[in-house]
């Protein structure tokens, strides 16, 4: 076993003091040990000190432009592949989480290029029609001056194995300076301490504003410190370990969870002919082998309309063909009995359907995939994950909005491959049953720079704004000293 | 009244299906028999999967599916395992439902509704569990004080863990044992003079009940700064786990508090793992490490396996239980759980449960999805 990989980012306390916790963890013939960090109650509150008290003197009068560099730099150290922490994640975070190697080569770049400073331009201006104010006043249009500042401290609890996805609420934090504490997830306890600690590299005064720490969920001690100091708390998760964090956040406390979401895709005739399903079917089959379906916008069931010349049933084999081809190149780790069960208790649902012919299943339940056809068509429903899916026979793509309508709390990204014309349609009737993304198919799990996510705002969700009305303005103009 | 028939194979194999009457008296004579080779255990489980291949239609189509029929099956490992959540969707009995004495039923805690097990008559699940009681609990005891931290069968009728502490108690206990738990749920009180007595009288004392139900017990204690040391000889009884009725505790935390709470040495402290798809239980020797070995009388095997391909695991490799109990003749035999384990000299270890595996990123998963779709 090589050496222990040292977790998190903690500012201000030393490093000795803090304990620490070993995880190991095993894929790929390999084991790489994480020692996590450990906080005592004390230490998780001299940690918000520390955080909020810089974040007031430092990061509060920054310009939005000094972070961006950061977060910028930062981000190119690890999209710089000769970069030593770049090396480490492709070396390290395959054993982690699992994921092939290649996988998680491309997944990090891809992420990391929305974090350069054109992205993160982008991404203020989605949120902010003037990205000023957040480092001053500005004039409103309504009159008067507005101010948005981000919350003193801000706690992000994250989940999950998907490789650096907690950047995305790290960075949106950042770029509201808001004194910033991470919770690691245990599945992927690395690339935010990382990149914390990078961003400390490029601004040393930006780094002592941040820190990432872990804690073992739903025991106090330092849960409940951290919980009750923040003044907001974002949060991703299932439903239950959701609610159990709400009930303990003050009700004054400024609550953001993010759900588990289930994705899914339709696929329209005009793009099912002969000379454009084979190639759809491999783009499908890429957003279900990246990251195992494991991230909330991979598609679990793929809705295919009749009438095209390929029909669903074809469409189906050549996706289970696309799918044994990629396992080659991007073969599954080796699933645990939790995760082997799930697909097996999946494909035992619909091998009782079959026994009525409302079900054909592709593929030996021995192969890395599984592909179910499903006709006549049902309901939204989730597979077994890791790169199990169903193709729905439907007549028209116009019938799955109420197929999948039920399921609004959990509904997110959509794929799409259909005319111009159809597009549009469908989004307005998508938009209404609570999706809140629609991507190509090929493109579901790489959402781009600047979106909604879970179609809320990013920044503008984290910020107060502070009004100073025109009336005020205008009763100062009466006690200025050159007043008449 | 299933009667006897035969199957005939394209080759002019004959498969002999037996009527209920000759499986029940073949399955009360089987128990009774200690000593089983191998060779009768798998005789035994092909005539069975023979009887419920011709009398449970949902198990034929499954067992079909697969290309596992009693013409082409010859070894009890290749006899097609059902995934317990197909008792919840499908009908899984070989006489017909309306005919059954008792259907027990699953607490029915998560997913789409409970999962249901019938039983034409009660014969070999009584005697399936007092043989296996009387050889793993009672260990050559006639009698014990017992409490009971459960409600009792006219409360819950459906539950199999209440039928099966009936049993202990009218075969096992004195007299003067009790049941703790009635409508107004624990009655502490009552249970505090029970362990006073027990206390004083010197005669082992034994507390059998749903392991969530010690712990507001010990929580009792704790707050009023009680302690029992109860005879030597008795033992406790724990069974289910936590199921979200109590808080979680670390099995270690747990046995501990249980000898702390009571004096009674964590080897006695015994837990049994039973299900409602099943008739027959699996017990421990006590709790001294965990998690123990367990094991089950020669009536049921176990297996653990990959539960995707349904294959063995190499040995000492965690996967997924099956079990084959030959006395759970009426619906399957052969379950598949959602439980981890692990193969160990003498039975196997139990690592929990692998039910409803929560992606390990932000993808619903199946369990999630169907708690809220039930509200």
């Amino acid at each position: 076993m090589s050496s222990v990989e040292q977790a998190g980012h903690l500012p201000g306390l030393p490093d000795e003091a803090i304990g620490r916790r070993i995880v190991e963890h095993r894929a790929w013939g390999e084991t790489v040990a994480v020692a996590l960090p450990s906080l005592s109650e004390d230490q998780a509150r001299a940690l918000c000190g520390h955080v909020r008290t810089r974040a007031r003197e430092t990061l509060r009068r920054m310009e939005t432009a000094r972070i961006v560099e950061a977060i910028d730099r930062a981000s190119a150290c690890l999209l710089d592949r000769a970069h030593p922490l770049r090396r480490k994640a492709e070396t390290l975070l395959p054993v982690v989480t699992g994921y092939d190697r290649e996988t998680v080569r491309l997944g990090l770049t891809s992420y990391l290029k929305t974090f350069r400073r054109p992205q993160l331009l982008r991404f203020l201006a989605e949120d902010f029609s003037n990205p000023g104010v957040l480092d001053g006043f500005q004039p409103a249009v309504k009159g008067g001056f507005v101010r948005a500042r981000g919350p003193d401290l801000l706690l992000h609890v994250w989940a999950g194995n998907v490789p650096a996805l907690p950047l995305w609420s790290l960075v949106a934090g950042l770029l509201v300076k808001a004194g910033t504490i991470g919770k690691l997830a245990s599945a992927e306890p690395l690339t935010a301490g990382w990149f914390a600690r990078l961003i400390g590299e490029a601004d040393p005064e930006l780094g002592e504003c941040l820190a990432v720490t872990w804690w073992k969920g739903g025991e106090g001690g330092p849960e409940a410190v951290f919980l009750a100091q923040a003044e907001c708390v974002m949060a991703y998760g299932g439903n239950d370990t959701l609610a159990a964090l709400r009930a303990k956040v003050p009700v004054t406390t400024r609550f953001l969870p993010h759900g588990h979401r289930i994705g899914f895709a339709m696929i329209a005739r005009e793009a099912l002919n002969s000379r454009r399903a084979g190639p759809l079917a491999r783009l499908a089959a890429h957003d279900i082998v990246r990251y195992e379906q494991q991230g909330c916008y991979a598609p679990q069931m793929l809705f295919v309309e009749r009438g095209g010349p390929v029909a669903p049933d074809e469409f189906a084999r050549h996706l289970a063909h696309e799918l044994a081809a990629l396992a080659s190149r991007h073969p599954r780790r080796r699933l645990d009995p939790g995760e082997a069960s799930s697909i097996a208790a999946w494909r035992s649902v619909h091998e009782m359907r079959a026994l009525d012919g409302g079900a054909v299943l592709l593929g030996d339940p021995a192969d890395p995939w599984s592909v179910v056809l499903l006709d006549p068509a049902t309901g939204l429903s989730p597979s077994g994950l890791n790169r199990s899916v169903a193709v729905v026979a439907v007549d028209a793509l116009s019938d799955v909005p109420a197929l999948v309508a039920p399921h609004r709390a959990y509904l997110q990204s959509a794929g799409i491959a259909a005319a111009p014309a159809t597009l549009f349609r469908l989004a307005e009737d998508l938009a209404a049953v609570g999706v809140t993304r629609i991507s190509a198919i090929g493109r579901m799990t790489a959402p781009e720079a600047g979106w909604h996510h879970d179609g809320r705002f990013s920044l503008l969700d984290l910020v107060t704004m502070t009004e100073i009305e025109a009336s005020a303005e205008a009763a100062a103009e009466g006690f200025a000293p050159y007043a008449d | 009244m299933i009667s006897a028939a035969m199957a005939v194979a394209r080759d002019g194999r004959e498969v002999a299906v037996m009527s209920q009457t000759e499986i029940i008296g073949i399955l009360l004579d089987f128990i009774g028999r200690p000593g089983a080779t191998d060779a009768e255990f798998e005789a035994l489980a092909l005539r069975l999967f023979a009887y419920q291949f011709a009398h449970n239609a949902p198990y034929r189509r499954f067992a079909q599916q697969r290309g596992r029929t009693p013409l082409t099956v010859r070894r009890w490992r290749d006899i097609p395992a059902v995934p317990i959540k197909a008792f919840k969707d499908l009908t899984l009995s070989c006489c017909p439902p309306d005919d059954a004495e008792r259907v027990f039923m699953t607490s029915g805690t998560t997913g789409s509704g409970r999962g249901r097990s019938y039983h034409p008559t009660l014969a070999v699940y009584d005697a399936s569990m007092l043989t296996g009681f009387a050889a793993r609990i009672m260990r050559g005891r006639d009698t014990i004080r017992m409490g009971i931290l459960f409600p009792d069968e006219a409360a819950l009728p459906n539950s199999s863990l209440a039928h099966y502490l009936a049993l202990a108690k009218d075969r096992f206990g004195t007299e003067d044992s009790a049941v703790f738990v009635g409508p107004g749920g624990l009655d502490l009180d009552a249970l505090l003079t029970f362990l006073a007595e027990a206390e004083t009288s010197g005669e082992p004392a034994a507390l059998l009940g749903a392991t969530y139900a010690f712990v507001p017990v010990m929580d009792a204690l704790t707050e009023r700064g009680r302690r029992f040391a109860l005879p030597a000889g008795s033992f406790l009884f724990d069974t289910g786990g936590f199921k979200g009725q109590s808080r979680e505790i670390e099995p270690d935390a747990f046995y501990d508090g249980l000898s702390d709470a009571f004096g009674v040495p964590r080897e006695a402290c015994l837990n049994m793992y039973g299900m409602t798809e099943l008739s027959t239980q699996f017990y421990d020797d006590g709790n001294a490490v965990c998690p123990p070995v367990k094991s089950g009388p020669h009536w049921i095997r176990s297996r653990v396996v990959d539960p995707l391909t349904g294959v063995d695991v190499p040995e000492g490799e965690t996967g997924v239980l099956v079990h084959h109990d030959l006395a759970h003749f009426n619906s399957v035999s052969a379950i598949l759980t959602e439980d981890a384990g692990v193969i160990a000299p003498g039975g196997f270890r139990l690592l929990g449960r692998v039910e409803g595996s929560a992606s390990r990123g932000c993808s619903v998963a199946v369990a999630e999805f169907l708690a809220a779709a039930q509200g």
